[in-house]
């Protein structure tokens, strides 16, 4: 079964590497562009909300004309598998002609090194975001509850059934295998 | 301490504030830094001990999000003791058209002692925590630094000591309270996990 209401043909397609979303895209197939919207469409909107701090029409507008821009010049990408770091690349390009059209900063200001700093963040926060969905799934879930859930040893333990002395070393140990796999 | 952030400040002026007269900061602020410095401790001794150690970049990771956890504590129970004793002196307020009586107020009153023992307990949680991977440390760490583990163990403990006190005096909680058999649950599991450590060094 895939995870939390998904669909058997959305697992199917979130399984499928950017190259080949980008050939089925082209393609013509609708659930194929609904994945990648799925797919780019949190990092969109965390570097226009808070890489750039556009202010919520703004960053509303921008989101919608990355996604019409990616929509109608999917053709002209030469790398299939650079699709991340095209999207990436546009989408500041057009954070930076919003904050330059509304007047709140000079074009050379716009991207400062606060914003370098953020986006940075937000581009290795989806790096281990997506590195994280390669792992097993018991890893996923006991990361998930340690670090995203703040969850105490004690409650992973009982809630996962797992003897409580044994919760730290299976972290450790997940931990390892999720930097093995950002560093592949 | 006026508006400053506990954490913004240098130690002494967060110990002037300590010893100053208000209430806050009070047990539970110390309590929530006594465990950050246990944690801080914890992560030292793990990132000196990559080479003797397989799993302490893995307890690195986990010792510093304990120690941001329990950081961010410090003010939060500052700032619930405020609301709380607040709340309770406009329940106490002995103005004739005081409305102590109200059911608004009193459900406000509540919320705010709930909120006051929520912080605690989480601060007993981290230090149960906090105290289970500083005995890992201390077991499996650079033999240099096991002094340091066994130190951190001790804080770790005291804080979730400290914690589930704070809990089980919270107004809002009473006997056989859900929330008061987990906070003494998680000062057990940190006094044991110190024990065991500072037994072994001894």
């Amino acid at each position: 079964m895939p995870p939390s209401g998904e669909t058997p043909a959305a697992s199917r397609l979130s399984a499928l590497t950017d190259a080949e979303l980008v050939e089925r895209c082209r393609a013509g197939d609708a659930e194929a562009w609904n994945e990648l919207v799925e797919r780019f469409s949190r990092y969109v909107y965390a570097v226009t909300a808070r890489g750039f701090r556009l202010s919520e029409q703004d960053a509303e507008d921008v989101y919608q004309e990355v996604f019409a821009r990616v929509y109608t010049h999917l053709d002209t990408l030469r790398d299939d598998s650079a699709l991340r770091p095209w999207i990436a690349q546009l989408t500041r390009r057009l954070c930076i002609d919003s904050l330059a059209k509304s007047g709140r900063e000079q074009p050379r200001d716009v991207e400062n090194e606060d914003v370098r700093d953020r986006t940075a963040e937000i581009d290795e926060a989806m790096a281990v975001r997506e590195a994280l969905g390669t792992l097993p799934e018991s890893c996923q879930e006991i990361l998930d509850r340690f670090f995203a859930q703040d969850q105490s040893y004690r409650t992973i333990s009982s809630e996962l059934e797992l003897p409580a002395g044994t919760i730290a070393s299976r972290i450790a140990r997940c931990l390892r295998k999720l930097r093995e796999e950002l560093e592949t | 301490m006026d508006d400053e952030r506990y954490l913004d400040s240098t130690l002494t002026t967060f110990l002037d504030g300590l010893a100053a007269r208000e209430r806050a900061p009070g047990g539970g602020s110390a309590a929530a830094l006594t465990v950050a410095f246990a944690a801080g401790l914890v992560t030292m001794v793990a990132r000196s001990s990559r080479d003797v150690w397989d799993e302490a970049p893995g307890v690195v990771a986990q010792a510093l999000t304990l120690q941001d956890r329990a950081s961010s504590l410090t003010d939060s129970d500052a700032e619930a003791w405020d609301e709380a004793l607040g709340a309770l002196r406009a329940t106490a307020d002995p103005k004739p058209n005081a409305d102590r009586n109200g059911p608004s107020r009193n459900y406000k009153l509540e919320q705010k002692l709930e909120r006051a023992a929520a912080i605690p307990l989480e601060i007993a949680e981290i230090g149960a925590d906090t105290a289970y991977l500083a005995a890992q440390a201390a077991e499996h760490g650079d033999l240099a630094y096991r002094a340091d583990a066994a130190a951190a163990a001790a804080l770790a403990a005291g804080g979730a000591r400290a914690a589930a006190h704070l809990v089980e005096v919270n107004l809002g909680i009473r006997s056989g309270d859900e929330r008061l058999a987990r906070a003494r649950a998680s000062e057990r599991a940190a006094t044991e996990a110190a024990e065991s450590v500072l037994a072994s060094i001894r």
